[in-house]
């Protein structure tokens, strides 16, 4: 760091005003309507020190390297199932796994492109990992152009500290696109205006050059994706960029109901005429239950022990962790592995005595399916409110690129929770956004 | 060893246009250790550029996309096939051993299953099966028209009747309830002018075809066309078009004959 | 905003986005047209002729449910709900264009939301309408400025500005402008019609153009109107053929 007095960030309400100029909004559904909402942005940044980032971020290519590499085993030779590290269990009753991917090769064999992977720093200072998402994570975008704007209304504040740039996240994508295009043009598939994340497919459609597109405009034919164009020809597209779920991706292949999809898309991706970001198949990746297994992962593939770590985990489907788990399960939260987002995320210290010991006996007679961690005592930030400070919890994700190599953006999404009891970091619960700087 | 002539073709007929019509068929027989394609045409109509592939099952799959407005889609295939089942196939998969779509159990097969397999003595997968099959051929009616191809093994089995289909997706479910890795297979057999389906056991070296239908070992007059977890995997045809077509006819002829 | 990465699109522009962008240009036209427009009609109101409102209302065959003029202002230009206001061209035009940022960029796109705002704030000021309004006029202009600016696919900027050309006749000829204004609009609506490409859906049907230009020369124009609004609005019939 150049400077140990970080000059602060006051018109908080100024940059919020150009965020809604600017459009920076997410969607949502309440009761069954839509709207349109603004997601706050709170000024006082997220600080990572040089030293401290270097860590982090050699730990994340590690750990998003090692999960490619699984990924890649899991749907060819099986090794690490073989060799007993996975059990098999954990990977076939994964909903995430798909037998429809077995045997298929993506591009340059890499699954995971954007891995957006959501750390805590313990109140201890160590940095622990929550869990990885690698189906097409959201939230780069919220950030980028919150610096963009912050960089305009404050610029004294940049050049007084010395923080690292992070408008290269466009140049990242772009970069892995081109990567693993297989011929023609690079797209970015949208649900549309009404989708959570539309703001996202824009920005960074806009800042990659890449043409935005929604389904119906889109169809296979030769085993090749092609856009429809307005005088009646087609474009071809050689990366298509989605974050619609794998069972949605092809109503011939997978869910025959799905209506957002592309028909034979898979057969053009198989065919490897067309890369998609991320890969399908990536959900046995970032399931809870292989979750445990990633520091695991990193030494059988990697031959390195990892260098963050999880947060502790126990595997009720091994003896002695059971044990622990069932002596202990009041100061734990479980997790169903079968259960996708915030579901299936009970706290022992919630639950009546009455409660645990039948949770107890559940969790004996189904050991596979839960997860026990230690409730991690995360460091709270400070948010302005009311024209003061309050400290509240928050996490960071950060996004890992893998092309042709894999980088770690120098930055990432950190966003808050507006309850001060609340652990639940969520945008579409009323929570907000910080930018998170990275110093030089 | 045995050699075979088929036939097969599928009418598909629309009461209006319909254009943008993607497809993909699964109808081109598969080549196997036991099975091998002498040769096959395939002929679709109207006239449109395919592409074939071979699907993580192992199923050949032909895709094609009519961009112009039409009113039908037919394919039909001719071909002979030299079917040797003293060569077994081995192409394991491990979602074979796992509850699929169609096949997850609900409280009453898991019931049911445990009533059946205390009695069973046997203790290789393939004579399980058999006993299996037993059960069900007393307890299951043959008879069309009660089920579709969206009926679920639990569905079928809380109905007790079903086709060829439902039998298969019952058995499925119980010997991957009894850690016995099965497939589900669609094709046509002599013994029955329609396309068929039966399953497969993994012995744990190979795969052995049972008749749950017939309730009947498979020999060499069985042709497959395609194989999976369950029917899912090996629908014969599956499409999406656009158009105001209300509904649309399917006719479908086949015939298996030994050749002389 | 800065580091846009162009990817060549060697001309082609996709069904879905080639239709929005017509529409944005309509109703962008359509918004500034009527402010425009309502302008005029209220320097005409306030001294001579409190009643002339309802002479606007005629144009587009619509009943006097506003009762004095003061009612009628505010909803031709606040109502969201009266499809014929600011307002409601205004929030369509804003629909299209943020479902094209990547095609006309942010920028462009950041003036529609600071329409829509100072449209909201003018409500609610006690200065008079057309100083209040005059900010907005502003950044319409300045989102003209920005399309163009930005915008490097020739072929997006074309139907836009076609649009425009089209909408403002259109309007023109609705509101009864004088027919030397409409004729240099119609004039340069030719023009801009004669660059979109054969084969497209935005490409004009020649025998439709003809008629309209021939009806806007003639002697006989005046009471013909509606006849001329039909023909602007069937002008891409069969063009594409």
């Amino acid at each position: 760091m150049k400077n140990q007095q970080i000059l602060p960030i006051t018109n908080a309400d100024e940059i919020n005003n150009l965020l809604r100029r600017y459009g920076v909004k997410f969607g949502v559904y309440k009761n069954g309507q839509f709207k349109e909402q603004f997601f706050p942005f709170d000024p006082i940044p997220r600080i990572i020190e040089a030293e401290k980032f270097k860590v982090i971020e050699s730990g994340l290519v590690q750990r998003a390297d090692a999960l490619n590499k699984f990924l890649f085993d899991i749907y060819h030779k099986k090794n690490i199932i073989r060799d007993g590290i996975v059990p098999e269990d954990f990977v076939y009753i994964s909903s995430g796994y798909l037998p429809q991917c077995e045997g298929v090769t993506p591009p340059e064999n890499i699954y995971s492109h954007i891995s957006g992977i959501d750390l805590v720093e313990g109140k201890d200072g160590e940095w622990y990992i929550l869990e990885d998402n690698l189906r097409i994570p959201s939230g780069a975008s919220y950030p980028l152009i919150a610096r963009e704007l912050t960089r305009a209304a404050s610029p004294d504040v940049f050049s007084e500290n010395g923080i690292v740039d992070n408008r290269n996240y466009a140049k990242l994508l772009k970069d892995t696109m081109d990567f693993v295009n297989r011929g023609g043009i690079n797209a970015i598939l949208t649900p549309g205006r009404y989708n959570a994340a539309y703001f996202e497919h824009s920005y960074l459609a806009e800042l990659t050059g890449a043409a935005l597109v929604q389904n119906d405009e889109l169809f296979v034919e030769d085993n090749m994706l092609w856009q429809k164009t307005y005088s009646g020809g087609k474009t071809r597209i050689g990366t298509l960029y989605r974050r619609i779920s794998d069972e949605y991706l092809d109503p011939l292949t997978f869910n025959p109901q799905s209506l957002i999809g592309i028909p034979n898309l898979m057969e053009a991706y198989r065919s490897g005429n067309v890369a998609i970001i991320n890969s399908l198949g990536n959900g046995v990746a970032d399931d809870k239950g292989i979750y445990y297994f990633v520091p695991k992962m990193i030494e059988y593939y990697l031959g390195e022990k990892a260098i963050l770590k999880n947060a502790p985990t126990y595997l009720p489907f091994y003896e002695e962790d059971r044990e622990y788990v069932i002596k202990n399960i009041h100061k734990l939260v479980i997790k169903d592995v079968a259960e996708a987002g915030g579901y299936g995320v009970v706290f022992g210290s919630d639950l009546s005595e009455e409660k645990l010991e039948s949770f107890r006996q559940t969790i004996i007679n189904e050991p596979r399916r839960f997860i026990a961690q230690e409730v991690i005592d995360f460091k709270d930030l400070p948010i302005l409110e009311n024209g003061g400070q309050v400290m509240r919890k928050a996490d960071l994700r950060a996004f890992v690129l893998s092309g042709e190599t894999t980088r770690v953006w120098a930055s990432g999404l950190t966003r808050f929770s507006r309850n001060p009891d609340s652990f639940v970091v969520n945008s579409s619960q009323g929570g907000g956004f910080k930018d998170t700087w990275v110093m030089l | 060893m045995k050699t075979l002539n088929f036939s097969f073709a599928t009418k598909l007929t629309f009461d209006n246009y319909v254009h943008s019509h993607c497809f993909a068929l699964r109808c081109l027989p598969i080549e196997s250790n036991s099975q091998h394609i002498v040769n096959c045409e395939m002929n679709i109509s109207p006239f449109v550029p395919t592409k074939n592939t071979v699907d993580a099952f192992g199923n050949n799959v032909t895709a094609g996309y009519i961009g112009k407005e039409h009113r039908f889609l037919d394919f039909e295939i001719n071909g002979c096939a030299e079917i040797d089942l003293s060569k077994p196939k081995t192409d394991y998969m491990p979602c074979y051993l796992y509850p699929s779509e169609y096949t997850k159990p609900d409280k009453n097969l898991v019931d049911f299953y445990n009533e059946i397999s205390v009695k069973c003595n046997a203790e290789k997968p393939y004579e399980r099966a058999v006993f299996f099959s037993d059960i069900l051929s007393d307890l299951i009616r043959y008879e069309k028209g009660v089920t579709d191809t969206k009926t679920t093994s639990v569905q079928a089995f809380e109905l007790k009747k079903g086709v060829c289909q439902d039998f298969s997706h019952i058995m499925l479910s119980l010997l991957r309830l009894d850690k016995i890795p099965s497939r589900y297979i669609a094709g046509l057999a002599v013994c029955d002018g329609e396309t068929h389906s039966w399953i497969e056991v993994w012995d744990g070296e190979k795969w052995i075809g049972l008749d749950p239908a017939n309730n009947c070992p498979v020999n060499e007059d069985y042709l497959v066309l395609s194989q999976g977890r369950d029917f899912g995997d090996c629908s014969i045809d599956r499409g999406v078009m656009f158009g105001a077509y209300t509904k649309q006819l399917q006719l479908i002829t086949s015939s298996l004959k030994t050749a002389y | 905003m800065g580091n846009v990465m162009i990817q060549s699109r060697t001309g082609n522009i996709s069904t879905e986005h080639s239709s929005r962008i017509y529409w944005l240009g309509r109703y962008a036209e359509r918004a500034l047209t009527t402010l425009k427009s309502l302008e005029r009609l209220y320097d005409k109101v306030i001294d001579r002729d409190p009643e002339h409102y309802k002479k606007y209302l005629e144009c587009f065959g619509l009943n006097d449910i506003y009762g004095d003029y003061k009612t009628f202002f505010h909803s031709f230009i606040f109502d969201k709900n009266n499809s014929c206001s600011a307002a409601y061209s205004l929030e369509r035009a804003y629909d299209n264009g943020i479902e094209l940022r990547e095609a006309i960029s942010t920028d462009s796109l950041a003036y529609l939301q600071l329409a829509k705002d100072k449209l909201k704030s003018a409500e609610n000021t006690s200065q008079g309408l057309v100083v209040a309004l005059m900010p907005l006029e502003d950044i319409l202009y300045g989102f003209y400025g920005c399309f163009i600016d930005r915008v490097y696919n020739e072929e997006i900027r074309d139907i836009f500005l076609c649009a425009k050309a089209v909408e403002r006749v259109e309007l023109y000829i609705r509101l009864k402008y004088r027919k030397e204004k409409i004729l240099s609009e119609s004039e340069r609506m030719c023009e801009f019609l004669k660059r979109i490409p054969e084969n497209t859906p935005y490409r004009y049907n020649e025998n439709i153009l003809e008629n309209l230009m021939e009806m806007i020369h003639s002697e006989k124009y005046i009471g013909r109107e509606l006849e001329a609004i039909s023909l602007v609005n069937s002008i891409f019939d069969g063009g594409a053929v």
